[in-house]
C-alpha cells in the first residue's frame, strides 16, 4: 500500500512539472503583450519600456522560469502586477468559491443523474426512457451561459423565486449560501446530469443482463433489492471514474456559469488572467487546478477499491 | 488684460451648450432629476445643496453593477473608463467638471478660488482643512508633489502630456499655490479636472510613500467616499468618508460596485431589484429599462464618435479618392439602427454635440463634412487606383456585450456597406490583447474604433491624428491639420480656437483618415428610489451627492 501511494506521488510531481513548463511556455507563445495591456489606451514608447524593466519582462524566458520554479518550491505563488497583490491571496479568495460551486453541481447532477439513468433503465425503451434520455440530451447540448441566462430570467427575475447573481459562502451562511447556488448548479450541473444519466443507464443496462443477476431474481429476490444492491454496485464503478475526471473539468470549465452569474470564481480569474497576460496568476491556477485534478483521481482510486474487491490487494 | 477677463474667457471656452431638443430628438428621456431643457440661456435652476440636503435621506448602501473592467485606482494611472468613474468618488482635483442638465463647466473642487493673474499663470487658493483619507493635510506642498510625480519621467505616467506646457509650480504659501506655464494652454481645465483629467487628480503623499505603486489597489484621496476593499473579479467597495470637506456630504453610508461584464445579468439584477444601478448598458436593453416604471435611464449623446479608421501608412489607403470614397459609402442611419439600435446621431465630422462652442450644428448635417452617398462613393472609386476594387484586411476585437471599440459587429456590418463599392475587407478577429498590438504596429488596413469621454477637441482629434502621436494608429501625417490644432490649443481666444478646429473638422472629413460614423449616447440607469443622480456627459458616475428614498 505505502510503495503504492509513493509511486503515485512519484507520477504526480511529475505530471505538475510538465504541466508547469507547458503553462509558462504556453502563455509567452500567445500574441499579445502584457505590458500593453496594462498601459491600456494610454500607451507611448517610453512608459512602455520603463514598466518592461520593472515587470522583468526583459530577461530571457528561462532565467524567467527558473526565478518563478524557485520561488514556487518556496511556497511563493507569485505576484499580480494589475492586482497588486500576492497570487496565494487571490487564489485563497477564489478557490473556495470554486469548490463550492463545484461540489453543489456535483451533487444536483448525481441526484438529477443517477435515478434518471436508473428510471430509463428499468423502464427501457418505455416513455420514461425516451423522456429521460431527452433531458439527458438536452442537458448536454444546452451551452451553459445561456441555459444559465435562461434559468435568471425565468425563475429569477419573470418568477421571482431565486436570486439572479451573487454568491455567499456556505461556511458563512448556510441557507443563504445554498439558495443563492441553486440556479448556478443546476446551470453547470445540467451537462454532467446529462452524461451521467446516460452512463447510468446503459451500465444499469448492461449489468443487468448479467448471469448473477438472472439468478437471483430466479431464487426469488425482489427487483427493487436486486437493483439497489446487486446491481448498483457494478454500475457505480463507471460512474465514479467519470465523475472524477469530470469534477476536475468542472473545477476549470466554470467560466461561463461564473460569468453569467456573478460568482468571483477560479474559472473567471483564469479567463481574465488569460485575457490580461497575467501570467503568473495563470501558470498558479493551472498548478493548483492539476492538483486539485490529480487529488481527485486519488480519491476515485480509493473509493474503486472500496466498491470492488477485486481491486483490493491483500 | 485684467486677470478676471481671462478667467472668465477660459471658462466660456470651455462651458458647453447642450441643445437637448435638437440632439436628443427621438431618444426618449425619462425621470431626469435636473430642470434643464425648458431654460434656454439664461440662469439654470437646479437644487441647491440646501435644497436638496432637506429633503435627502441619510445612510443605505447603494448597489452598482460596474460594467466595465477597472484596471488601477491610482488616477494617474488609470486609463479605462470604469477606473475614471470610480476614482471620481474616491479623489478630488483642483478643478471639478459641473453640470447643470443645461451647460457643462470647470470649477474650483479642492480650491476655494481660481483666479489667472495672466494667460500663463494660474494661482489657486485652496480650502482651509481638507483631509485625506488617512488624515493627513492636503495643503499645497501636497498640490505640487502630486503635479510633479505626473510630470516626472521615472512615474512613467500616460497622462503627463497633459502638462507638458507646465514650466514650474510655486508653493506660495500653505493653501496657495502657482502653476507657471509657458504658453497659454486651453485645455488647462480639463486636465486640471479630478475625474476625466486625472494629471490634476490629488493623492495622499503620504499613501504613496507608503505603498508605493499599490496604491492602484489602495488608494487614498480626498473623496466623499473612502476605499474599503477590493476583491478581484467580484466588487470594490467604498464608504462615506466622514471628515469630507464639503460638509453633510455624501449621503449614503456605502457603495458596493459589483465587477460585472455579462451585461444580461446585470440588467436582471436591476429589474428584481438586487442592485440599484448600473454604469451602462448595451444599446438592446435601453428600450426595455426605459419601459420599467420603477427604473430610469439617463440618456444623453456624449461626447465621443464611432468611426472607421484607415491606415494611410500603406496601400491601398494611402490613396486620397480610396478613402473618400469609403468615408461616402457608409449609410449611417442603418449603422445607427443595426448596431447602435438607434442610440445615436449621425457624424459629419469628429468633433460633437457636447463640444458646443466648437460644434456646428447648421454645418452638422444635410451634405457637408462626411455623409452617406452612395453613387458620389462609386464615382470616387472609379477616380481611385482601384478602379476595379480592392481587398483589404479589417482586424476586429473579441468583446463583451456592449463594449463598441473594434467589435466584431461593427465589422460584419461595415464590411457589408464597403462590399457594395468594390472594398472587399476581410475580417480578422483578434483577442483584446492582440489586437492592441496589431493596431500600434500597423498591421492592418481596416479597423474601427470609439473615441469617449472628451470634452474638448483637443482631446478628441489632437493624440489620435496629430502626426507622431501615440494614438495615432492609422499614422495620418497632414502638416496643415497638425499646425491647426497645435495653434488651437495655445490660444485662449475662443473665436480664434472655434476657426482652427472647424477647419480642422472640415480638414478630416475631407482628406479622410478617418470615416466617421456617429456620436453615441450614453447610458447611466438608476432605479427610481436612487434620488439626486446627476449624469455628467463624459460618463461620470459621481455619487457624493446621491441618496436613496427607501420610503
Amino acid at each position: 500500500m505505502l510503495q503504492q501511494s509513493a509511486k503515485r506521488m512519484g507520477h504526480a510531481a511529475i505530471v505538475l512539472v510538465i504541466v508547469a513548463i507547458i503553462t509558462f511556455t504556453l502563455m509567452r507563445l500567445i500574441p499579445g503583450d502584457p505590458v500593453l495591456i496594462m498601459l491600456g489606451g494610454e500607451y507611448s514608447p517610453e512608459v512602455y519600456a520603463k514598466l518592461k524593466t520593472q515587470l522583468g519582462f526583459d530577461r530571457s524566458v528561462v532565467y524567467q522560469f527558473f526565478v518563478w520554479a524557485q520561488n514556487l518550491v518556496g511556497g511563493d505563488l507569485g505576484y499580480s502586477y494589475i492586482a497588486h497583490e500576492r497570487v496565494s491571496k487571490i487564489l485563497s479568495d477564489t478557490i473556495p468559491v470554486t469548490i463550492q460551486l463545484s461540489i453543489c453541481s456535483l451533487i444536483v447532477a448525481i441526484l438529477i443523474g443517477i435515478p434518471a439513468g436508473v428510471l430509463s433503465a428499468l423502464g427501457r425503451n418505455s416513455w420514461l426512457d425516451y423522456l429521460g434520455m431527452s433531458f439527458a440530451i438536452f442537458g448536454q447540448s444546452l451551452p451553459s451561459f445561456w441555459l444559465g441566462i435562461l434559468l435568471i430570467w425565468i425563475f429569477g427575475v419573470q418568477l421571482s423565486l431565486f436570486p439572479t447573481m451573487g454568491y455567499i459562502s456556505i461556511r458563512e451562511e448556510f441557507w443563504k449560501g445554498l439558495y443563492h447556488m441553486v440556479l448556478p448548479s443546476i446551470t453547470l450541473g445540467s451537462f454532467y446530469a446529462g452524461m451521467i444519466a446516460r452512463i447510468t443507464r446503459s451500465s444499469l443496462i448492461d449489468v443487468l443482463d448479467q448471469d448473477y443477476i438472472k439468478m437471483a431474481r430466479a431464487k426469488g429476490v425482489r427487483k427493487r433489492v436486486v437493483v439497489s444492491r446487486h446491481a448498483m454496485r457494478n454500475v457505480l464503478i463507471p460512474i465514479t471514474t467519470i465523475t472524477g475526471l469530470q469534477l476536475g473539468m468542472l473545477l476549470a470549465g466554470a467560466v461561463m456559469t461564473e460569468t453569467v452569474f456573478q460568482l468571483p470564481g477560479m474559472g473567471r480569474l483564469v479567463a481574465t488572467s488569460i485575457l490580461n497576460r497575467e501570467y503568473q496568476v495563470v501558470q498558479a491556477c493551472i498548478l493548483i487546478i492539476a492538483i486539485m485534478f490529480i487529488g481527485v483521481n486519488l480519491v476515485v482510486d480509493l473509493l474503486y477499491t472500496l466498491l470492488n474487491p477485486k481491486m483490493r490487494r491483500a | 488684460m485684467h486677470e478676471e477677463g481671462y478667467k472668465k474667457r477660459l471658462a466660456d471656452l470651455l462651458a458647453m451648450d447642450f441643445n437637448r431638443r435638437a440632439f436628443l430628438k427621438g431618444v426618449a428621456l425619462t425621470g431626469f432629476s435636473v430642470v434643464g431643457g425648458s431654460v434656454f440661456g439664461t440662469d439654470f435652476v437646479r437644487p441647491s445643496p440646501a435644497m436638496a440636503q432637506a429633503a435627502a435621506k441619510r445612510g443605505g448602501t447603494l448597489r452598482v453593477a460596474w460594467l466595465s473592467s477597472v484596471d488601477f485606482l491610482d488616477p494617474h494611472y488609470t486609463a479605462v473608463t470604469a477606473g475614471v468613474q470610480m476614482c471620481g468618488n474616491i479623489y478630488n482635483g483642483l478643478l471639478k467638471i459641473t453640470y447643470d442638465g443645461k451647460r457643462v463647466e470647470f470649477k474650483p473642487d479642492l480650491a476655494e478660488t481660481w483666479e489667472m493673474p495672466n494667460d500663463r499663470t494660474h494661482v489657486f487658493h485652496l480650502h482651509k482643512g481638507v483631509k485625506f483619507h488617512d488624515g493627513s493635510e492636503c495643503d499645497a506642498s501636497v498640490i505640487k508633489w502630486n503635479l510633479e510625480r505626473v510630470k516626472a519621467k521615472e512615474s512613467a505616467s500616460p497622462h503627463a502630456w497633459k502638462l507638458a506646457l507646465l514650466d514650474n509650480i510655486e508653493v506660495l504659501d500653505k493653501h496657495t499655490v502657482r502653476l507657471n506655464y509657458s504658453k497659454p494652454y486651453a485645455f488647462f481645465p480639463v486636465a486640471m479636472n479630478g475625474t476625466t483629467g486625472r494629471a490634476g487628480t490629488v493623492v495622499s503623499r503620504q499613501a504613496v510613500e507608503k505603498f508605493g505603486k499599490a496604491i492602484a489597489r489602495n488608494p487614498v484621496g480626498t473623496g466623499p467616499f473612502k476605499f474599503v476593499e477590493w476583491v478581484e473579479n467580484d466588487r470594490i467597495v467604498i464608504a462615506r468618508f466622514p471628515d469630507y470637506f464639503e460638509k453633510g456630504l455624501p449621503y449614503l453610508d456605502r457603495v458596493e460596485a459589483k465587477l460585472m461584464t455579462e451585461a444580461s445579468s446585470a440588467v436582471a439584477a436591476i429589474i428584481t431589484g438586487e442592485i440599484d444601478g448600473l454604469t451602462t448598458i448595451p444599446f438592446q436593453f435601453a428600450k426595455q429599462l426605459r419601459a420599467n416604471p420603477k427604473i430610469n435611464v439617463y440618456t444623453q449623446v456624449g461626447g465621443n464618435y464611432l468611426f472607421l479608421g484607415m491606415n494611410c501608412a500603406k496601400p491601398p489607403f494611402n490613396d486620397l479618392k480610396l478613402r473618400q470614397a469609403v468615408s461616402f459609402c457608409i449609410d449611417r442611419k442603418a449603422v445607427i439602427d443595426q448596431l447602435l439600435f438607434g442610440e445615436g446621431i449621425p457624424a459629419h465630422g469628429p468633433i460633437s454635440p457636447p463640444m458646443s462652442d466648437f460644434f456646428e450644428p447648421d454645418w452638422s448635417k444635410g451634405n457637408n463634412g462626411q455623409y452617406f452617398d452612395l453613387d458620389k462613393a462609386k464615382a470616387l472609386m472609379r477616380e481611385s487606383k482601384y478602379p476595379n476594387g480592392v481587398e483589404c484586411d479589417y482586424v476586429a476585437a473579441a468583446t463583451y456585450t456592449g463594449e463598441l471599440a473594434g467589435a466584431q459587429r461593427n465589422a460584419e456590418i461595415l464590411q457589408g456597406m464597403l462590399a457594395k463599392i468594390g472594398v472587399k475587407a476581410n475580417i480578422k478577429p483578434f483577442e483584446r490583447a492582440a489586437y492592441r498590438k496589431t493596431l500600434i504596429d500597423g498591421n492592418f488596413n481596416l479597423f474601427d474604433y470609439y473615441w469617449a469621454f472628451d470634452l474638448d477637441p483637443d482631446e478628441t482629434i489632437y493624440p489620435e491624428l496629430h502626426s507622431g502621436e501615440s494614438w495615432n494608429w492609422g499614422k495620418w501625417n497632414n502638416p496643415e491639420f497638425d499646425k491647426l490644432v497645435e495653434d488651437a490649443r495655445v490660444t485662449l481666444d475662443v473665436k480664434k480656437r472655434k476657426e482652427y478646429y472647424g477647419k480642422a473638422n472640415r480638414l478630416v472629413a475631407d482628406q479622410a483618415p478617418y470615416a466617421v460614423i456617429a456620436h453615441v449616447n450614453e447610458f447611466k440607469v438608476f432605479g427610481k428610489h436612487v434620488k439626486n443622480f446627476n449624469p455628467i456627459p463624459a460618463e461620470l458616475v459621481n455619487l457624493g451627492d446621491v441618496w436613496i428614498d427607501k420610503g
